[in-house]
């Protein structure tokens, strides 16, 4: 029957609307995006900085966006700057895969404010930029965290094709005051790597909400933010949205094997993070054991009177060992575990993105299934007889049926044929998209996990060598300035025989010994 | 030190007969110091079983072998002995020592059973770990003994050295046991001094604060090898994971095995480490011990004390009876003799000399007894004192090389740990 409704094409009619919108309202076509993302690029370079146009497809949204005051924030004159920029774009950047640092931010200074309702704080962000768009080379403004999880959002929204990277966890466990100096300098740190990720990406960094995010001053930067949480609702159902399974007749194995990559990864850092916690839980033991040894040496030294100065340098030696401990616990769980779970998150952060691209791809699969069954129906209207339809035994003339049956297919063909080639475009645009941001995803993976585990190494040697200080000054201590230490490595003893021949044999000299040893103390 | 006759030193002095001591021989020498010409070690622990009344006995038994090492003092033979002891027969000899020295300082034995234990420790009495270290301390307790000017001439204590056949019997021949004070069995009993000696309570403190604090260091001690155990056995779960991970990379895969490996290493090297470090608590436990032998001394001392107290308040009391017939004065208040006064009337003056004769000739008695125990006392405190005075240097020496050995311990363990960790830095340098 050929009047049933489809319900997915119902669906996808839908959505095919709204993807419309979407595509004009994103700087650069489908067109331009097809090949190169680098592309969007190149279109930049072009626009002429002192005209402040950005381009012909720019809908009247953008150019809203762009006559906010944006001097404001400037730090430098601003004609002196766009010039300046001009020289620097003509200069031109190679668009090949090499990362172009022109944007370049940092985030520090928390600050504490106490507001009506709560207290919250806030980071001072500063930008460095060579990027003709902007106004100025350097911004600096203050945003606090729910600031950047709009950002976040913002950006998933705009780019559902994208990875976006992940933000850092609202809370820490290990942390449990958010005003403790500690905590908001890792938290700092954090976000810094997030918006330095944005900013080296080479569509995400374009983005005109990333770009308010880093220059709008505090005012005109709430006022967007309201006025933007109003496209939120037609958004919501759409591409954006799309996490359940879709039931794909063929993954494509490239992204097959990402899947399958993603998932391992994550679960190895995973494994990796949970081990690291058992060692520090157990390396905190021993620090509380470590705090609790080091005091009974001078305990002791209160009973004694020749070995005073020995037995404070064991206490001494066992301090700067237990410091050197929580010095290395400390740093394992920021430097370390911190990060390990930012990475889970991105293995997250990627997983949806995938997800998204199956639900493209099995859009468009549908609708081209869709095309066939309706291509197919039209053929075959074209050799049926309708005289025995329903439209005739209601009274019609049966050649007029068949007529508008085949005028109502032909146009169901046409639209859908349209929305199949859409489709297509944007199942391979997504590809594309998803493909290159794999690709510098890995490498700075392979760059960032090279670091980390590098780090973590040279962490433990330290702490090791700080304590191999602490028990050398020990043995001066005890046994004065000449005495070998680096002859250390000898053998294993058997026994102690030694030792003791040694000592009894000495009985005439020890009282002299003594009374040097305690010279020296 | 203690009985020594004025050195003659005569190096053409060989033992003229067989059966001529080399103890004697190396007295005339005016060694006095048996370590100083001859070598002791104990050595090869050996299971021996044996069946006795349908019952199985296990047991380890240790080598002895002693090596005269000073040419001059060179016996018939070859100067070296050998011979098998079980733990139970130095037991033996130190309670002879104990009892027949009592000012001296008695060394300790190692422990009967693992104490301070910790997680992976060896505690079996037949584990290879434990057994070695006992027989180690066994080896010390030997040449404290043979250091000793005192103890090293003694005849039990060196044919437990060099005479195998019915040492035993020889020790209880001496009949040592009983010369064993009944007092000192109740060693949880407290005597009521009168005046306790300054000296011989600051040692009791003394004793029970050093026990104290290393028995606190030990128990500490225990929890950080358990909880250093975990540290480095948690490590080897790393080389797992980077195992599994290597097999999804393309780039990463030798990097990653690589700093497994020594992960595994990193988790591996904590049984040596704490192996060693057991050595340190052996050492600490054995002067835990002495703290033992030090109270020991003291409670010995009391035990003088206690009987010349009593000796010399019995004298006073006789003095003072003697005195109260001599003068005619009868006891005021009640009393015995006031009551055998009233009922059987008072003494007749022959009944009255014959009494204070009597006591004279106790009074006598006694005197002489005090002057005993006064010079038992005396020559206690000199010998113990002395002693104390020896071992508190001895002390000295010993805690500063144990600390020493165990700053050595730790730099050698700093030192593999920085080898470890800058070889996986360098694999994840080629990550």
């Amino acid at each position: 029957m050929y009047f049933r409704l489809n319900k997915f094409s119902q669906f996808s009619i839908k959505n095919i609307s709204i993807a419309m919108s979407d595509d004009l309202q994103e700087d650069g076509q489908t067109e331009p995006r097809r090949g190169k993302v680098m592309n969007k690029g190149e279109k930049q370079k072009f626009k002429d900085p002192l005209m402040n146009i950005v381009g012909e497809e720019t809908d009247d949204a953008d150019g809203e966006l762009e006559s906010l005051d944006l001097d404001a924030s400037c730090k430098s004159d601003a004609s002196m700057s766009r010039s300046s920029s001009l020289n620097v774009n003509l200069s031109g950047y190679d668009d090949n895969d090499a990362e172009t640092h022109d944007m370049s931010i940092t985030v520090d200074d928390p600050e504490k404010h106490s507001g009506t309702m709560d207290s919250y704080v806030t980071f001072r962000i500063t930008l460095k930029t060579t990027r003709t768009e902007f106004v100025c080379p350097e911004y600096e403004v203050r945003r606090r965290y729910n600031d950047f999880l709009w950002l976040r959002q913002k950006l998933e929204e705009t780019y559902p094709t994208h990875v976006v990277p992940p933000m850092p966890e609202k809370h820490s466990l290990r942390r449990l005051d958010r005003f403790s100096p500690e905590f908001l300098r890792i938290r700092a740190l954090a976000l810094q790597k997030f918006v330095n990720r944005v900013a080296d990406h080479p569509v995400q960094s374009f983005d005109k909400n990333f770009h308010i995010f880093l220059t709008a001053k505090a005012w005109e930067f709430q006022s967007h933010k309201k006025q933007s949480t109003g496209l939120l609702g037609r958004v919501s159902d759409s591409l954006y949205n799309m996490g359940s399974s879709y039931m794909l007749k063929y993954r494509k194995p490239e992204f097959a094997a990402i899947q399958d990559y993603i998932l391992a990864f994550g679960e190895k850092l995973a494994n990796i993070e949970r081990i690291t916690q058992r060692i520090v839980k157990e390396q905190t033991d021993f620090h509380t054991d470590l705090l609790e040894w080091g005091p009974i040496y001078t305990l002791w030294s209160n009973s004694e009177d020749q070995l005073v100065s020995s037995l404070h340098s064991m206490t001494k030696a066992v301090e700067t060992s237990s410091a050197s401990l929580k010095e290395l616990i400390d740093a394992t769980e920021d430097h370390f575990n911190q990060p390990l779970r930012e990475y889970i998150l991105y293995t997250e952060c990627i997983k949806t993105v995938l997800r998204r691209r199956d639900a493209i791809q099995a859009q468009y699969e549908q609708t081209l299934d869709e095309l066939n069954k309706r291509k197919e129906e039209r053929d075959q209207l074209k050799i049926s007889d309708q005289t025995y339809s329903l439209g005739a035994f209601l009274g019609k003339d049966p050649d007029e049926v068949k007529q508008n049956k085949q005028d109502k297919l032909e146009q169901q063909v046409k639209e859908l044929t349209t929305q199949m080639e859409v489709l297509n475009d944007k199942s391979a645009v997504c590809d594309t998209d998803l493909r290159a941001d794999m690709e510098r995803w890995q490498k700075n993976k392979h760059r960032d996990m090279k670091e980390l585990f590098m780090e973590a190494a040279d962490r433990n040697v330290r702490y090791y060598e700080t304590c191999l200080k602490a028990w050398e000054d020990t043995i001066h201590s005890i046994q004065g300035k000449d005495f070998p230490v680096t002859a250390c490595d000898k053998p294993e003893r058997e026994d102690d025989k030694d030792k003791d021949d040694d000592i009894l044999l000495e009985k005439a000299e020890s009282t002299e010994t003594d009374k040097t040893a305690s010279d020296l103390s | 030190m203690a009985d020594d006759s004025p050195p003659t030193y005569s190096p053409d002095h060989f033992p003229s007969s067989p059966e001529e001591d080399t103890v004697e021989v190396a007295k005339k020498l005016g060694k006095t110091n048996m370590l100083q010409w001859m070598e002791i070690r104990v050595s090869e622990p050996e299971k021996r079983t044996t069946t006795s009344m349908k019952m199985q006995d296990t047991f380890m038994v240790y080598l002895i072998e002693t090596r005269i090492t000073d040419n001059d003092v060179k016996c018939k033979g070859d100067g070296t002995t050998s011979l098998w002891r079980r733990y139970s027969e130095f037991e033996l000899l130190r309670n002879y020592l104990e009892i027949t020295y009592p000012a001296l300082v008695i060394p300790p034995l190692p422990e009967k059973k693992a104490t301070y234990t910790w997680q992976n420790m060896a505690t079996d009495k037949f584990d290879a770990e434990f057994i070695e270290r006992r027989r180690a301390a066994l080896e010390i307790f030997l040449l404290r003994c043979a250091a000793h000017p005192i103890m090293c001439l003694d005849k039990i204590f060196i044919g437990f050295l060099q005479k195998e056949e019915a040492w035993k019997d020889t020790v209880y021949a001496t009949e040592f046991q009983s010369k064993a004070d009944s007092k000192l069995k109740s060693l949880n009993a407290s005597f009521r001094l009168k005046k306790p000696d300054q000296q011989f309570e600051e040692l009791k403190n003394y004793s029970n604060e050093i026990q104290g604090v290393i028995a606190n260091l030990l128990k500490v001690r225990a929890r950080m090898a358990d909880h250093q155990f975990g540290v480095h056995k948690l490590h080897g779960n790393y080389q797992r994971v980077f195992n599994e991970w290597s097999a999804i990379e393309r780039e990463m895969t030798d990097p990653l095995q690589s700093a497994g490996h020594y992960m595994n290493v990193y988790a591996q090297s904590i049984d040596t480490i704490l192996e060693e470090e057991e050595q340190y608590a052996d050492q600490l436990k054995e002067y835990l011990a002495f703290g033992e032998s030090l109270r020991s001394v003291c409670r010995k001392y009391e035990c003088l004390q206690y009987d010349q107290e009593r000796a010399e308040e019995g004298l006073t009391s006789k003095h003072s009876q003697k005195e109260a017939l001599v003068q005619g004065k009868t006891s005021t208040g009640f009393s015995l003799g006031s009551l055998k006064k009233a009922m059987f009337g008072a003494d007749t003056p022959e009944q009255r000399e014959l009494k204070i004769k009597h006591l004279e000739e106790q009074i006598k008695v006694n005197e002489v007894e005090l002057k005993q125990a006064n010079e038992e006392m005396q020559k206690f405190v000199d010998a113990a004192l002395r002693d104390i005075d020896r071992f508190k240097r001895q002390k000295t020496k010993d805690l500063k090389e144990i600390f020493t050995n165990y700053a050595i311990m730790q730099i050698k363990q700093c030192k593999k740990g920085i080898a470890i960790w800058t070889s996986a830095k360098d694999c994840f340098a080629k990550m």
